[in-house]
């Protein structure tokens, strides 16, 4: 009995101590680059504009900013505007050109004699983007998330992110099947069908433009193509150089859903180094749950989330820079949560959110 | 060989003793494994501060004021009430699975067992697809819904099996499964024909003590101190039990009245806990095992010692699933099964003997 005693408590224990002993060696590389919470200073008067980096971005925008992005030779008076959509620069006149080989996310090479007239496009992004270079009459089929745009509702849906009606693709006779996962990818070759899978653009915010290129050159509108990725790289690179000469914004949280988060290798976590936000999840790795602790500790300035009473409500959370500011933004899914042409407007709408001196 | 008077009176009367020691040392190592749980954590804090806060908090002590307000937060906003309920939890399933594996008589019955699971989960997807928000102030609708889901299941359940007047726990446990698995598919249905964003549903469904706050633990402790109470109270009807149906009437036992007061026990416990926590595999299905495997078949040790072995070891798997992979966190129920199943192979192992000779 005793000995039984002594072996469960021995075994709990050192279980106990393992974990302890765990966490404790992992503790020291955790360390933030920040002020460790244990450091004894009294923050009880923080407030968000002295929190802001040395050179005050919110209060130098409005002043420097259209001196900085505009030519010399801008008339006085005109009004101020950031972010214009520029004119584009006259390209040379591409021309589609058949056969094309286009390069898939396995390495394989995909040939297209010339444009494929039936496309199930099984991607919102693609699908978006299709429609935006004035192609959007070659897509028979989608699944049915996909809500944008309005004329999606006449298109076929064959599924949705789970579930694929494999008869059904075949019955519609495509010419190529585009995939945003390889799930299906070898039932739908067997069934004698072109399948395209493009490399994943959630890595690389610059991917995107690449994309909407390679729609192009596939349905035979490389002009289209070329100047809707012109525009939104113009528009990238607009944000850039404004926002180029200054040292680092406010520190930002996203919370997706139950303190899921995006991390440094993610496309939302380019579009916080593109905005010079600091991301507080810089360590996490593709996306996390984010301790609530660690949250605490990083205390962001702004918050972006689908649901923000969730966060206002929570008692662990009230002292938070960003809830006591009531700075806790709406995310909009709707250009954010997908990689295709209005992704950019998502961007904007965050500068803007961000740096409310640069106006609209 | 001995004439038959001669057996020591002795022997045939019950020799067992209530095993407030081996309580005791449970709720001290449980006491031990929480405190060591508040004071590791993602974000470092020196224990000198954690006990400055507990200290002001419990003994009404003045708090130093060299502490940064964030270490205050963290410790008694974020671990402290997410340790406590997952102490509560963990006691629940550890109490209501040891229950369950009485009541039916069966080494693989777990709290979730009847359709609690499911039911809960189906109440929660309702709830989520309504779009209705979560929370009215503190007032917060998912753990509702859930709770009302898991007992709605059991009830039908229930009902099925009594309606030839006495309970039959074999059609109870099929029925059970029939309807669970038909929440199950409803649930199914119902995320597939939904919005895109499954996310947070997914994450709440996985189990986790993430979202842990004050008022979670209050609402948590009159079901579990209910619950106990009425369990405990009829763990000497559960030994008398575990014989053939009949053995145990001819002993007086009102076995209708046991059963459903032990089913509706056992179930309030696991609801609640399911509604805060989510779904959390093999707490409850492996802390009743180890002690049965550590100290034998009584249900008056079993029952208690479930309950504290339950509290410690999901203590432990929560501590570890917000630690191993900081600062993200894992879901519990991966840490629960990952080192659960291997102590309790190695308990296997060491006791076969116990085990055949239990069931």
């Amino acid at each position: 009995m005793v000995g039984k005693v002594l072996l469960s408590c021995s075994l709990t224990i050192a279980f106990g101590l393992a974990i302890a002993a765990c966490s404790n060696a992992a503790v020291p590389e955790k360390a933030s680059p920040g002020v460790p919470a244990s450091t004894p200073i009294a923050v009880p008067a923080k407030t968000y504009h002295q929190l802001l980096p040395a050179i005050p971005i919110v209060a130098a925008m409005p002043s420097m900013v259209p001196q900085k992005i505009e030519p010399a030779s801008r008339q006085k008076g005109e009004q101020a505007k950031p972010f214009p959509t520029p004119t584009p620069e006259p390209i040379q006149t591409l021309v589609a050109e058949f056969p094309i080989t286009i390069i898939d996310r396995d390495g394989r090479k995909i040939v297209f004699d010339r444009p494929p007239e039936r496309i199930v496009a099984y991607d919102a992004a693609a699908v978006e983007t299709i429609f935006k270079i004035g192609q959007g009459d070659r897509i028979i089929g989608t699944h049915s998330w996909v809500y944008y745009p309005a004329e999606v509702a006449n298109i076929e849906k064959v599924g949705d992110a789970f579930n694929m009606n494999i008869e059904r693709i075949v019955a519609l006779e495509p010419d190529l099947v585009f995939l945003f996962y390889p799930t299906f990818k070898e039932e739908l070759e067997k069934a004698g069908l072109k399948v395209l899978l493009l490399e994943s653009v959630d890595d690389n915010l610059m991917k995107i433009f690449d994309t909407f290129r390679i729609w192009g050159r596939i349905t035979g509108a490389p002009n289209e193509a070329e100047l809707l990725a012109k525009d939104l790289e113009n528009r990238i690179n607009r944000i850039k150089s404004i926002l180029g000469p200054y040292h680092s914004g406010p520190s930002v949280f996203q919370d997706v859903g139950d303190l899921w988060t995006p991390g440094h290798n993610t496309l939302m976590g380019n579009v916080f180094d593109l905005l010079k936000l600091q991301n507080i999840a810089y360590d996490v790795d593709n996306y996390g749950q984010l301790s609530p602790e660690v949250i605490i500790d990083r205390n962001p300035q702004i918050i972006i989330s689908s649901n923000p009473e969730l966060i206002y409500e929570n008692p662990a959370f009230k002292e938070l820079i960003a809830v006591k500011n009531r700075s806790i933004l709406k995310a909009n899914d709707d250009y954010l949560g997908i990689s295709g042409p209005r992704f950019i407007l998502g961007i904007e709408e965050l500068a803007f959110e961000f740096y409310p001196g640069l106006s609209r | 060989m001995k004439p038959i008077n001669d057996i020591d009176d002795k022997n045939l009367i019950s020799t067992y003793t209530y095993p407030w020691k081996k309580i005791l040392v449970g709720i001290s190592i449980t006491t031990a494994c929480a405190l060591s749980a508040v004071a590791i954590g993602s974000v470092y804090i020196p224990t000198m501060a954690i006990f400055s806060i507990l200290s002001s908090k419990v003994f009404f002590f003045q708090e130093s004021n060299q502490l940064a307000s964030s270490s205050h937060t963290i410790i008694w906003n974020v671990r402290f009430p997410r340790v406590v309920l997952s102490l509560l939890v963990g006691a629940s399933l550890g109490i209501s699975g040891a229950t369950y594996q009485g009541l039916f008589k069966n080494p693989l019955a777990d709290p979730y067992l009847i359709g609690v699971a499911s039911g809960a989960s189906l109440g929660a997807t309702l709830v989520f697809l309504t779009g209705l928000p979560f929370t009215y102030g503190y007032f917060s609708l998912l753990p509702v819904a859930s709770f009302c889901g898991g007992l709605a299941a059991v009830y039908i359940a229930y009902l099925i099996s009594h309606s030839s007047g006495d309970t039959q726990l074999s059609t109870l446990l099929l029925a059970g499964l029939a309807i669970g698995a038909f929440a199950t598919a409803i649930t199914g249905i119902l995320m597939l024909r939904s919005d895109p964003d499954l996310r947070p549903l997914l994450s709440w469904l996985l189990g986790g003590f993430i979202r842990a706050q004050w008022n979670h633990s209050i609402l948590m402790i009159p079901y579990l101190v209910v619950g106990t109470i009425f369990v405990l109270g009829y763990s000497r009807i559960l030994n008398t039990m575990q014989l053939e149906e009949y053995y145990s009437e001819s002993l007086g036992v009102d076995t209708e009245k046991a059963k459903r007061v032990l089913i509706i026990s056992a179930t309030l416990m696991t609801s609640a806990a399911v509604s805060f926590s989510g779904l959390i595999g093999f707490v409850g299905l492996i802390a009743p095992h180890v002690i049965r495997l550590l100290w034998g078949t009584d249900y008056r040790t079993i029952l208690p010692l479930s309950g504290i072995a339950g509290a410690a070891f999901l203590v432990l798997a929560d501590l570890a699933a917000r630690t191993i992979v900081s600062p993200v966190e894992l879901p519990v129920g991966i840490i629960t099964a990952l080192v659960g199943s291997p102590f309790f192979v190695y308990l296997l192992l060491k006791s076969k003997k116990a085990i055949e000779n239990v069931y």
